[in-house]
């Protein structure tokens, strides 16, 4: 165990570096200067800032340079805000963005297991029928369109939860909500089929067969059987929800990192763009090693060999 | 648990004796021989939402198929006076009489404006005055087109990929592996947002950018099938027999993978609709002035305080579509694996 | 783990969700008259609290509201702030000197002296501060050397004769420097803070000291709200009635509309439809902006766009009116010329775009026939039947919408026009046009002080921003004498700047289109609110009315 973890940390590392190296030129592609006033700015004076920058030496230079930062911890300096480390930007944004997608998977992940379960022990009658709908709902409306009736009836028209802003747990609900529909659905899905496979399996007839009633089955065997391939799930889901709040902080006017993502692209502040992008490609490289290992400790037939693990 | 001791009686009665008196009976098979694709049709045929779902699907596909030539109006004029109307048809049933309350006030938007009789738009008009069923027909049409090209690029770099990496094995599977980690280790918005970036926005550039990152899934199921049909009894024997990799790839390796496949393409063709959808929120979807789902939601939902239909209709829409993919889906694989069937 | 377990969970994170919700106050944060709190938004977040750097409007905002220089706009009036009085020139306009107020404070205490302004000065044209604005300092002596590198900061002419007593020695006289100098890198900075914190100066609410009428607080650098409470320390302090002003960053109209209904905002800015949607309703408010969009042509790449009556043809094509109201909706002002209104007197007090339109409004009137007629001809006399361009605009909502309609309009109206619209990010589309890398393109320009200079100084001939290459020799003429020979003398300076509009216009060397305008909700309460021709708000003398 302890030799493939530190295999796939290995492994991690050079992705890490890959990724870095290959978003640092694509940067370099980017039409455009990163400076706010650039259309007031002449070329002189753009020159002259580019000097100051360093963006004038060449790109190898440059690549070195940040790769020697990223080593120190530094990611450079944002462009959009004056002097300010991209590191802090990062950390004092990504609070806001971490709770509503933590939230937001729990309870997208525990509404979705109870409406998959609920579905596939009443299989074939209207309450899967229901079930169902529901949940493909959850994968079938675009999350900002939720947002929005969300912001206009439960807020609005209700009152009953903030409009938009951060003040607090309860403007964190509404944006919860949103963008759980989606984890619900996918899970809620996935809970059902495996359930279904799970109930017609032999042991649990075994376990009716011993007189269990049905839901004495279902929470003692079917549960936990079908839950194993539900973890392996949370990693893409936890992508769908970075996607996801770029739109819902908007909307919401949360100070997260998604809102930011979206603006440091239409600014070309370079370095944001690639801490964050680097950020993201690393919280789904750990994510994914998090279910891989746990996957291993919850279903004991799953034996962790070196060169397979991910798959 | 409490012991439970059911006293069943037995006797001779109980008991009937199996036909076996005639050998020739024994012989029959009862069901008729049917080829894996027609027991998977039959199964799918008991799906009745599935079968709803691909009835829809052909429906819409059709409708936009025509929309090529023909729209009600053309989508992209505009009658600046006649901007946001409410929808509006011949006989005016309730939710399409033309009428709007403005300020607690009900209107008649069409007398307003001084629309000419008999004049209706259906799902009303847009900021321009742009007809919305039109809009509406052709988005429905581009987000599909969308779709499709998006899988399209997963087919032809997904299959090819999954295959070689399967077969292969040893080495080669290793370092293909890896790429496909690499690039799946970058969040897919991000990839398409940087990409987008770099070519000049459009539905070639959405396309290219999705089918980026979109082939990874395709060609991780691949592999994974290909690794198990590898060991079968009949692609050792081609292989014995000395037939090329590449034939033998073709003629047992991709009908197999089948039915992998086209579950996939069914998951992944509503994918690049949302995700088309997600693109032309933050504003680098289908460029102006062409219509998709994505660009009417996201038009539709920031006036969706005054002028709700202009949400509710591409809303509508998208979601009809995603669940008929999603149901049609489900059931092709529950068609297709008979171990979900029962 | 059991269903039980997993049912009761679920049921309990609902519940929580309602209960905790139900727990929170009441939605309104209206203000009674005592408070005297001013809630608003912006668009975006503050980028930069050092005057030196800022570049954007929102920063530029926080900075009038928390700083104060040599002058200060209330409204369309300048007024004095630091300094004493508006200063004359003298040595033919190239000498200003500034008497400042002794009673001027930063809110550290310390006093505001001559010497803050010259440090804040040498530091903004020194490179290595990398001042965006910098290039705003090129009239005044030895800058433009210093901002190339090739002089000391030090040798900036501007010098502290007292601690009260500012001089400032130009190059060549700049008849509209006083305005100049309420754009924030001309505000002074305190030397020991700004030494203190390094390059961390001005990058939270802590980390810089104020000398304006609030100060700021609960910023992160980096939050989307922020507070601007009352300071003490301001030399006019007793003016100052409001005792807070909260601003929150909101994106989406239809949220920022959503709060000001409910009384979560006090102004809100809308856009898009839920301005058009807004338009009636009274609170509905209108801030003309100093920012005109038009197209530019780009006659090195097109030749039959260095045909007079082709872009005669074009602007005539367009509806402006209609363009503005129907399209735009946020009660926009259809442009007849480059240069906005509101933004410049002539000398006999009337409105200097309007002046320069009285006599060319047939070059912007609406007129399909002559349109048509001017097309036709201009066709004829470049010798092609058809013209196919490609139109450049941004990706925003409007910009959007407005390809859409003029592609619709001028194609119908011009016979054998064809346009293919391109949509692209704000700065892939800067760096093209600066590139000549575009056919037609729709641009905008936003005054940093408002004279017609400003705007008419881009179209002259060797101009790095005359993206289009319209070019004229009297018209370079006339624009350099209002620098030069007639630089101090206001009637024949505007005479020439009127006489070089009317030609720009006449000749529609670009095609002006619309001047913005931002779409309001404002609180009947808040009273006393002045809008600058630099498009900020002087909150001095701002209340909450009962």
């Amino acid at each position: 165990m302890g030799k493939y973890i530190l295999k796939r940390v290995g492994y991690m590392v050079l992705t890490m570096f890959i990724i870095a190296t290959a978003t640092f030129f694509l940067m370099k592609l980017m039409p455009g200067s990163p400076y706010a006033n650039q259309a007031k700015m002449t070329t002189e004076q753009i020159n002259i800032m580019n000097h100051q920058y360093g963006l004038d030496k060449p790109a190898y230079q440059q690549y070195w340079i940040y790769l020697v930062g990223l080593l120190h911890g530094d990611f450079g300096t944002s462009f959009q805000f004056n002097n300010q480390p991209v590191s802090y930007l990062i950390a004092s944004r990504i609070g806001p963005s971490m709770q509503i997608g933590v939230q937001a998977i729990i309870l997208g992940t525990l509404l979705g297991i109870l409406l998959g379960a609920i579905a596939a022990i009443r299989k074939n009658t209207w309450v899967d029928t229901v079930a169902t709908f529901f949940a493909i709902i959850g994968r079938s409306i675009p999350n900002f369109v939720f947002a929005v009736l969300l912001q206009f009836f439960l807020a609005f028209k209700l009152r009953i939860f903030p409009i938009a802003l951060w003040e607090g747990f309860s403007s964190s609900i509404l944006p919860t909500i949103a963008l759980a529909m989606a984890p619900l659905a996918t899970t809620a899905r996935f809970m059902r089929t495996e359930m279904v496979d799970v109930l017609n399996s032999d042991y649990i007839e075994l376990a009716r067969a011993k007189g269990n009633t049905p839901w004495q089955t279902v929470a003692k065997h079917a549960l936990r059987n079908s839950l194993i391939p539900v973890v392996t799930i949370i990693g893409p889901m936890a992508v769908d929800l970075m996607v996801g709040s770029m739109v819902v902080e908007n909307i919401f006017s949360i100070p997260g990192i998604g809102d930011q993502f979206v603006k440091s692209i239409t600014t070309n502040d370079y370095p944001t763009i690639m801490g964050l992008t680097l950020l993201y490609s690393f919280m789904l490289v750990v994510v994914i090693l998090i279910v891989d290992i746990l996957y291993g400790l919850i279903d004991p037939r799953i034996r962790l060999s070196g060169s397979e693990g991910s798959n | 648990m409490a012991e439970q001791t059911n006293q069943i009686k037995l006797n001779k009665n109980s008991f009937n004796k199996v036909g076996a008196n005639d050998v020739d009976e024994q012989e029959k098979i009862s069901a008729p021989s049917l080829t894996f694709l027609q027991d998977a049709i039959r199964r799918l045929k008991k799906n009745k939402a599935a079968i709803i779902s691909l009835w829809l699907l052909v429906i819409i596909i059709m409708i936009s198929i025509i929309s090529i030539w023909w729209t009600p109006s053309d989508p992209n004029a505009q009658h600046v006076a006649y901007a946001n109307l409410p929808p509006k048809i011949a006989n005016g049933i309730p939710g399409f009489t033309g009428k709007a309350s403005v300020g607690g006030e009900i209107v008649d938007k069409y007398a307003q404006a001084n629309v000419p009789k008999g004049t209706y738009y259906v799902l009303g008009t847009d900021y321009l005055g742009r007809d919305l069923f039109s809009r509406l027909m052709k988005g429905v049409a581009l987000s599909l087109l969308i779709g499709m090209l998006a899988t399209l690029f997963d087919l032809v770099i997904g299959i090819p990929y999954g295959i070689i990496s399967g077969w292969k094995g040893g080495r080669t599977d290793t370092i293909m592996q890896r790429i496909i980690e690499i690039i799946s280790s970058i969040p897919n918005l991000v990839v398409v947002i940087l990409m987008l970036l770099l070519f000049t926005p459009g539905l070639g550039s959405i396309v290219v950018a999705m089918g980026i990152t979109g082939w990874i899934t395709m060609a991780r199921l691949v592999r994974a099938e290909t690794l198990t049909l590898k060991s079968q009894e009949y692609v050792l024997a081609a292989r014995t027999l000395g037939e090329s990799s590449f034939k033998i790839a073709i003629k047992h390796l991709i009908p197999n993978l089948s039915s992998t496949i086209i579950i996939q393409t069914m998951f992944s063709i509503p994918t690049a609709i949302f995700f088309e959808a997600f693109l032309s929120f933050i504003g680098i979807g289908i460029p102006a002035p062409n219509a998709s789902l994505g660009t009417l939601l996201s038009d539709g939902q920031k006036t969706f305080r005054f002028l709700p239909y202009q949400m509710w209709y591409p809303a509508a829409a998208i979601s009809i579509i995603m669940i008929a993919f999603n149901l049609l889906a489900d059931g092709l694989r529950d068609a297709f694996d008979p171990k979900a069937s029962e | 783990m059991k269903f039980s377990s997993f049912g009761k969970a679920g049921l309990v994170s609902l519940a929580s969700l309602f209960f905790l919700a139900g727990c929170r106050g009441d939605q309104s944060t209206t203000n009674s008259s005592k408070d005297q709190v001013l809630t608003r938004m912006e668009g975006d977040v503050i980028g930069s609290m050092d005057s030196a750097t800022v570049t954007d409007a929102i920063s530029g905002q926080a900075l009038v509201d928390t700083m104060d220089g040599l002058y200060r706009y209330n409204g369309s009036e300048l007024q004095p702030a630091i300094a004493t009085k508006i200063a004359n020139p003298s040595n033919g306009g190239k000498i200003y000197t500034y008497t400042l107020r002794k009673n001027a404070k930063w809110s550290n205490g310390d006093d505001v002296t001559a010497k803050d302004f010259v440090f804040a000065w040498q530091r903004a044209v020194d490179p290595a501060t990398k001042s965006q604005y910098a290039y705003l300092f090129a009239g005044i002596k030895n800058a433009t050397a210093i901002m190339n590198g090739k002089m000391k900061p030090t040798k900036l002419a501007v010098k502290a004769i007292n601690a009260h007593t500012l001089q400032v020695e130009l190059d060549h006289a700049i008849p509209y420097f006083a305005t100049m100098l309420t754009n924030p890198v001309f505000f002074p900075q305190n030397e020991k803070i700004v030494k203190k914190y390094g390059s961390e100066y001005g990058t939270t609410a802590k980390k810089l000291v104020y000398n304006g009428p609030f100060k700021l607080t609960d910023w992160t650098g980096t939050n989307n709200s922020w507070t601007e409470v009352k300071n003490k320390f301001y030399w006019n302090n007793q003016e100052v009635r409001l005792n807070k002003i909260k601003v929150q960053v909101i994106k989406e109209p239809s949220t920022a509309l959503n709060l000001f209904e409910s009384n979560g905002l006090d102004d809100a800015v809308l856009s898009g439809e839920a301005a058009r949607q807004m338009k009636n309703d009274p609170s509905f408010t209108p801030r003309p902006q100093s920012s005109v969009f038009y197209l530019e042509l780009n006659e090195k790449k097109i030749p039959a766009f260095k045909n007079k009556n082709i872009r005669l043809a074009l602007s005539k094509a367009i509806n402006r009116k209609e363009y503005v109201e129907q399209v735009l909706g946020n009660s926009s002002i259809p442009a007849r010329n480059v240069t906005p209104e509101n933004l410049a007197k002539m000398p006999d007090d009337t409105d200097f775009s309007e002046a320069a339109a009285k006599d060319t409004k047939y070059a912007t009137n609406f007129s399909k026939k002559e349109a048509k007629q001017l097309w036709q001809q201009g066709l004829k006399e470049v010798g092609i039947s058809n013209l196919n361009v490609e139109f450049m605009t941004d990706d925003s909502e409007n910009a959007k919408k407005s390809a859409e309609y003029f592609q619709s309009q001028l194609e119908s109206i011009l016979p054998g026009l064809k346009i293919k619209i391109t949509s692209l990010p704000f700065k892939t589309r800067l760096t093209r046009s600066q590139a000549g890398d575009f056919d037609l393109v729709m641009s905008a320009w936003g005054a940093d002080f408002p004279d017609p200079i400003t705007y008419l100084d881009l179209f002259t001939s060797n101009n790095s921003q005359n993206n289009g290459g319209w070019s004229n020799t009297k018209y370079d003429q006339l624009i350099q004498a209002s620098k030069t020979t007639h630089a101090t003398n206001p009637q024949a300076r505007f005479n020439d700047l009127l006489q070089a509009q009317e030609i720009l216009t006449d000749d529609q060397g670009v095609i002006p289109i619309y001047q913005r305008a931002e779409a309001h909700l404002i609180n009947a309460k808040v009273k006393g609110l002045a809008y600058s021709p630099s498009n900020q708000y002087n909150f001095v003398h701002t209340y909450i009315a009962k």
